[in-house]
């Protein structure tokens, strides 16, 4: 079976989808397209039984991939039930890396320090950028993670992230819903923060 | 096993993909750009308003420093 092509600047986020997650979700996005790449979500891939292997292809079709961890309790009850699918696409990942070591680079994110070795200790050895669950933290994470000459500073993608939070809500109503997972809102909003900073930055290098 | 799959901090090089090229890959109907390009122009505009009003507040204070100096 044939590689599928890889795309240089397309990064995979696994991240939870709900409402606390919101502003950090919008960092990752800003903080991302900062750095010039362009982040693809599970969202954008319809439901339906052969959901799972698009999921594998398009973690495939990126050179890179994050996995938020940072939400490893039970979701609010009365259904309290555990969190699986962050788990379950870093384990796809890991399996895809460790076979093709070259096409892929996978980065671990979680809120808070050592919990990563009690919560899946498995991945002891790994080190996990903590964000300690800010905006900041995730933007000075990604920086951290990914360097490049002309990077935006932190206080940079930090006013962009407010800015984009303002134009978030001008999307949702367009949009016509409050999920701004979907994807059709993640799409603007990708597509809104690299115009962003092309306008508040039009000095790099496209 | 492991230092084969965490990288370290990865260098990027690729040049930064242009508001075009994003929306092309997302397939973004021109339309949709349009709206897009018109939210950006306006939050830049906002941005700009607040920065020169913060400005203005600044050199505000310094004449009044500069005048309660003088007087004293």
């Amino acid at each position: 079976m044939p590689l599928p092509p890889i795309d240089q600047k397309g990064i995979f986020l696994n991240i939870p989808y709900d409402e606390e997650f919101r502003s950090l979700y919008l960092a990752y996005i800003v903080g991302l397209c900062s750095l010039g790449f362009v982040p693809h979500i599970a969202s954008e891939i319809p439901g339906g039984a052969r959901r799972l292997d698009r999921i594998l292809e398009l973690i495939q079709s990126c050179r890179y991939s994050i996995h938020d961890l940072s939400r490893v309790e039970l979701s609010a009850p009365p259904n309290g039930t555990p969190r699986f699918n962050m788990p379950l696409e870093l384990g796809i990942t890991i399996a895809w890396t460790h076979l093709h070591p070259r096409l892929h680079n996978y980065f671990v994110f979680e809120s808070e320090p050592y919990r990563i070795q009690r919560s899946t200790s498995d991945l002891n050895g790994t080190d996990a950028y903590v964000h300690r669950g800010t905006a900041e933290g995730v933007l000075s994470e990604l920086r951290s993670a990914f360097w490049r000459d002309d990077a935006p500073t932190v206080p940079q993608m930090l006013d962009i992230h407010n800015w984009v939070e303002i134009g978030l809500l001008a999307i949702l109503r367009v949009n016509g819903t409050n999920n701004p997972y979907t994807q059709s809102v993640f799409r603007d909003l990708c597509s809104l923060s690299t115009r962003l900073f092309e306008l508040f930055h039009p000095l790099r290098k496209s | 096993m492991m230092d084969i799959a965490m990288p370290r901090p990865v260098h990027i090089t690729t040049p930064y993909p242009t508001s075009e090229e994003v929306a092309r890959r997302f397939r973004i109907p021109k339309r949709r750009q349009k709206e897009l390009e018109a939210l950006a122009q306006k939050l830049f505009a906002q941005m700009q308003a607040e920065k020169a009003s913060a400005r203005g507040r600044v050199l505000e204070k310094e004449e009044d420093r500069k005048n309660a100096s003088a007087a004293y």
